[in-house]
């Protein structure tokens, strides 16, 4: 993923107290609407602080559109919408070049990427040739149409809600697709109390409707900046590239977790450091991040596939297994992940 | 179930199987069928009880009662209810077999009659070798351990006999262990699955696996080699003087009393076991008339073969009832006639035990000979149990002066012949050569030799004999200088014959201490063995090479204690009448008898050395030392490194100053803390790894400090202390700035006490003395090593390979 900015164009980095201050807002205002998902939200918050994409995938009707929407109208920004359907095309993502009679030449009418926020629902609803024309945009955060590269803005975050692929009326997102996304997390089911606040709350009216923005794309540059300042320790961008490894050697899968995964596993692991008050990063905050950042990249083998194997398991085994590397010597108990026999 | 059966049947067979060596020490087969009773009632008992389905321990325990039921049926008291419920009489009998037996064993050499302690005995070992093989086979299924306790059955022979064992016993025990180990493999694979050939056939039951080829050849290629090598391997079944060793047992068992009624005493067996008993206890009582008599003999070793010296059968049909020959008068003997009356109190032989030369006996019946050759009494029918008789001898006594007049006998004369056989060994007669250079007559080159093992020449008396690596046993106790009358009175007799003169070797009693009046009470401490050389005209006459210090000997004019003090070879008279302890002193009796001891250390002065002090208090002090330093080891190893990770410790770096000569920079002060931290958190981890707890390295130190926090249950203020030894070691290995606190090891401490209050007292001793994170910090370093070390001989050995390949010299390959 290319950076978006420098720093020069993303503002000062925030004091922690107001970095604090920020994201609980929006965290608190967020979960106005999506009750009792905390940790969710903050995985959200903290992708967008990562400058990553979003892919939020779970049955219909948990609150993934909601969630979308919601932190979409908690920043005062410009926010698209698309509605992902089968015969949705390329053009309607990127825009088109249109002829303009009364200038007697073509004219670039921006498509719904061209937004700080931009929502996409259903995204596995449409053809894998709609899925390309994100590519570019999510990647390298530009549109070429016709020969003309036009760049989005800043900050820039795709946030995608899909189905799971056994749903009918659904395509699979290509790898590369997939890989562009930083983080894919599931809603889950609310727990019944949340369950039974939310028909309270949205008895009468939609709440998101209600929702105020609590920040502005300025704020969130600058926190963005906050966030690239976390510091990673050694250890633990060795532990970043050890788990991604992890992945490619595992017997069980495929196709491991790409360069782009270490990069964007480090990135998230120093947004979350930072939405807890951390100014440096800890392996606990990259074990957190393992499943959401990686488990959707990777492709288990068919064996793995026959035994049911979710590629979610596949990779908290690998965390739990992969031993934590210190930023010193100190392994004299050899290679294996556990002694002590715990007898006592 | 039916192949348990099979695996309980298999198991029984492969006891009794390697029960076959004990054949070799009993006479008869009487053992084996009290063996096979035993097992076959054991086995019963074990597949009815298991075909109960009781727990894992009724079939033993009930084998058990299954054992003591058969011994009371085998071996009635008269006492039982019933015939086979056992009572206090039976237990009673029961113990009074096993005294029995004891008394066997020391007496009796192989093969043993069919004593009934022996065989008692014999019953009880197979049937608890049979429970402990049922036990390892089929409860614990470990049928290799069942091996040890067959190996102990094999040992017994092994030990009591000093020549080898047939390999024939030995084949069929290891045949019966292999039996029982291919059996419960068959039935472990059969388990597993289908048994094959490997190329896709069933096997059937029976039917052995091509696949445990090599396996059974492996098995084969053992039990031969086993059988082979100690064919080929010279030395290894024993020299002249191995059977004079401790464990000495005359294998051929042609000992005095073959003829006898079975009770034949194999006399250096005897000898040496009775030496080395525990126990003291009386053997004969003799009254004599003479005041200082010499020894008491009732036996001769005289044939010598390259296996040792041994008895021959006493031969002459000349009854012992009536007079015997007496000595002819030469000058310079001094003939003295005495009388003695013997009363023997436990003593088993068929020979009585004599004063030399006895000329009339009294009490006897017409079934005791005399030997003229060997100067015994003896029987082939009755023997000396409880014996009591008298009889008159004349005592002679030599003086050197005249014994030099003696001439070696002629080449041809059957005595020289007989005596002077001896097998050719190297070292001897070059030892032979060198004692007797300038030595004239026969006399003074026995006298030389004699003299040879005096204790200036380095030799010592010890019970304990020192193995050697000569492949004869002779040479090894020339070499090592150290060892009992048997040894010195077998040496002896060798050289002397090696020089030429006839010897021979004398069972007996020395003369004792313990005297009332004119009553000798001799004990098996008495027990004894000496020389005697044949000198033409004089005929035999005693040598005792033996330093009389120190088994109560008597001298003798022509044949002085070379032990004692050269000039005073007469002043050892008066010296034997001081209440001297009986029997070789050994550590247990040295307790005993400390306060004569020293007297007579001292009287013997500088001459005699003192007894050879006895080393097993200074060795055991020094092995228990050596135990609690490496008992210690660990320990010490884990203090030091809890010393050294002390937190804090190094807080005496120079402080600041404000005049900025020494600035400490704050990355300095960064490092401290991180190091402080680190080594708390080291600290911590070996305490958890010590009390067992586990640690997941997969684990952050904040997940190890929470789980910790859980297990142990720590409390409230032990809580505190983990979390701020996990959030001090991850900032210090992860934030830029570590933490800085000073209760660090306030915190380890009350971490530590809580722990080691929340476990076993099992636990906490084994975190103090083998603390796992030292030995498994040991383990992994010692195995890296051996790591490092194969891999530099994989790589040698292919270098090897590669330079003597012939490959290398082909055309168109490179080395």
């Amino acid at each position: 993923m290319t950076t978006q900015r420098t720093q020069d164009e993303l503002g000062r980095p925030m004091p922690p107290p107001e970095f604090r201050a920020v994201t609980e807002a929006i965290v608190a205002n967020i979960e106005r609407v999506i009750e009792g998902k905390t940790a969710t939200v903050r995985l959200a918050l903290a992708v967008m602080l990562a400058e990553g994409h979003l892919l939020i995938e779970d049955v219909p009707g948990v609150g993934k559109t909601k969630l979308a929407k919601a932190l979409a109208r908690s920043i005062d920004c410009s926010v698209r919408r698309i509605q992902f359907t089968p015969d949705l095309l390329p053009s309607d993502v990127t825009g088109v070049s249109v002829f303009n009679q009364e200038e007697r030449d073509f004219e670039f009418k921006p498509g719904a990427v061209f937004a700080n926020i931009v929502v996409g629902d259903e995204i596995n609803r449409a053809s894998p040739k709609t899925q390309s024309a994100l590519l570019e945009c999510m990647e390298e955060r530009q549109v070429t149409v016709d020969g003309v590269t036009y760049p989005l803005q800043t900050p820039f975050m795709v946030v995608a809600t899909q189905n799971p692929i056994e749903m009918e009326g659904t395509y699979p997102l290509p790898e590369a697709q997939r890989d562009r996304f930083t983080a894919r997390i599931a809603m889950g089911y609310p727990d019944a109390g949340a369950e039974l606040a939310m028909l309270d709350g949205h008895g009468a009216a939609d709440p998101v409707l209600d929702l105020l923005p609590v920040s502005d794309a300025g704020t969130v540059r600058r926190l963005i900046a906050t966030v690239r300042e976390v510091h990673a320790a050694d250890a633990v961008r060795q532990y970043a590239v050890n788990l991604v490894n992890a992945t490619r050697e595992s017997p069980e899968l495929r196709l491991g977790a790409s360069p782009r995964a270490t990069l964007q596993l480090l990135r998230t692991g120093r947004a979350v450091a930072a939405l807890e008050g951390r100014d440096y990063v800890l392996p606990d905050d990259l074990q957190s991040l393992a499943v959401p950042v990686l488990a959707h990249r990777i492709i288990p083998t068919a064996e793995s596939q026959l035994s049911r194997r979710t590629t979610d398991a596949i990779v908290a085994d690998i965390v739990r297994r992969l031993p934590v590397p210190a930023d010193r010597q100190r392994s004299p108990y050899g290679t294996g992940t556990q002694y002590g026999t715990g007898r006592r | 179930m039916s192949q348990r059966r099979r695996t309980t049947l298999v198991a029984a067979s492969a006891t009794l199987l390697a029960a076959l060596p004990l054949s070799s020490v009993f006479a008869t087969w009487a053992w084996f069928v009290d063996a096979v009773i035993m097992v076959a009632v054991i086995t019963g008992i074990a597949l009815g009880v298991r075909s109960l389905r009781t727990a894992a321990w009724v079939p033993t325990a009930a084998t058990m009662l299954g054992l003591l039921f058969v011994l009371t049926v085998l071996f009635r008291s008269g006492h039982e209810l019933l015939w086979l419920i056992p009572t206090p009489g039976t237990v009673g009998h029961f113990h009074s077999l096993l005294v029995n037996a004891g008394a066997d064993m020391r007496e009796l050499g192989v093969p043993v009659p069919d004593r009934e302690g022996l065989l008692f005995l014999s019953t009880l070992g197979v049937g608890v070798v049979a429970i402990v093989v049922d036990l390892m086979t089929l409860v614990l299924r470990r049928p290799a351990l069942a091996g040890l306790p067959m190996l102990a059955i094999y040992s017994v022979p092994v030990a009591v006999r000093e020549d080898s064992v047939s390999f024939l016993p030995f084949a069929a025990g290891a045949a019966g262990y292999l039996w029982l180990l291919a059996t419960d493999n068959v039935d472990r694979i059969r388990r597993f699955g289908r048994r094959f050939t490997g190329d896709g056939r069933d096997l059937g039951a029976w039917e052995p696996s091509p696949l445990a080829a090599a396996g059974r050849r492996l098995a084969l290629a053992g039990v031969a080699v086993a059988v082979v090598l100690p064919m080929a391997v010279p030395g290894s079944n024993g020299g002249l003087l191995a059977r004079f060793g401790p464990t000495a047992g005359d294998g051929t068992g042609d000992g005095l009393g073959r003829g006898g009624n079975g009770a034949s005493v194999d006399l250096y067996a005897a000898l040496s076991g009775q030496l080395n008993s525990n126990r003291t206890f009386d053997m004969v009582k003799v009254q004599t008339t003479d005041p200082t008599p010499y020894y008491l003999r009732f036996g001769v070793a005289d044939d010598v073969t390259t296996a040792g010296f041994r008895s021959r059968r006493p031969a002459g049909s000349q009854p012992a009832t009536g007079g015997l020959p007496a000595p002819a008068q030469e000058a310079g003997v001094t003939l003295r006639t005495y009388h003695a009356q013997v009363q023997i109190v436990s003593l088993n032989m068929n020979s009585l035990p004599v004063y030399l030369q006895p000329t009339r006996t009294g009490k006897l019946d017409s079934a005791w000979f005399y030997d003229r050759t060997d100067q015994l009494i003896y029987s082939r029918r009755d023997n000396s149990r409880n014996k009591k008789y008298d009889f008159d001898y004349v005592r002679a006594e030599f003086s050197p002066d005249a014994l030099r007049t003696a001439r070696p006998l002629e080449p041809d004369n059957p005595i020289q012949r007989q005596y002077t056989a001896v097998p050719p060994v190297g070292e001897v007669e070059k030892t032979v050569a060198s004692i007797t250079a300038g030595k004239r007559t026969p006399y003074d080159k026995v006298l030389a030799i004699h003299s040879y093992f005096s204790a200036d020449n380095g030799f010592r008396y010890s019970l304990e004999t020192k193995g050697g690596t000569s492949g004869s046993a002779i040479v090894d106790f020339l070499t090592n200088k150290q060892g009992f009358c048997e040894q010195y009175s077998a040496a002896m007799a060798w050289l002397v014959r090696a020089a030429g003169i006839p010897a021979r070797v004398a069972f007996g009693f020395s003369r004792g201490s313990n005297q009332s009046g004119n009553t000798w009470t001799l004990t098996n401490r008495n027990l004894h063995a000496w020389t005697e050389v044949y000198f033409d005209r004089f005929g035999w006459v005693p040598f005792d090479p033996t330093p009389s210090a120190f088994v109560d000997g008597a001298p003798s004019a022509w044949a002085p204690d070379p032990s004692a003090p050269q000039n005073a070879p007469d002043t050892t008279a008066p010296r034997n009448d001081l209440p001297i302890p009986g029997g070789p002193d050994r550590s247990g009796a040295a307790a005993a008898s400390g306060g004569p001891r020293e007297d007579r250390a001292v009287d013997n002065g500088a001459g005699v050395p003192a007894a050879p002090a006895d080393p097993w208090p200074v060795w055991s002090v020094l092995v228990a030392v050596l135990a609690v330093a490496l008992l210690l080891t660990p320990a010490g190893w884990r203090a030091l490194r809890r010393r050294r990770r002390r937190p804090g410790r190094r807080l005496t770096v120079p402080p600041p100053t404000v005049l900025g000569a020494t600035v400490v920079s704050d990355d300095a002060a960064a490092d401290l803390a991180r190091r402080d931290a680190h080594d708390a958190w080291d600290e911590l981890v070996d305490t958890m790894i010590d009390y067992r707890f586990p640690v997941d390295l997969a684990s952050t130190p904040r997940v190890i400090a929470e789980h910790l926090i859980v297990s142990a249950a720590l409390d409230e203020w032990a809580t505190t202390g983990a979390r701020l030894l996990g959030q001090a070691e991850e900032r210090a290995r992860y934030a830029r700035q570590p933490l800085r606190s000073d209760d660090l090891a306030g915190s380890l401490r009350a971490v530590r006490d809580a722990i080691s209050h929340r476990v076993s007292w099992r636990t906490r001793l084994r975190a103090v003395f083998l603390p796992a994170s030292v030995l498994s910090r040991w383990h992994a370093a010692v195995n890296e090593a051996l790591t490092r070390v194969a891999e530099s001989m994989v790589r040698q050995r292919e270098r090897w390979v590669r330079s003597l390949s012939p490959r290398r010299l082909l055309p168109g390959r490179r080395g």
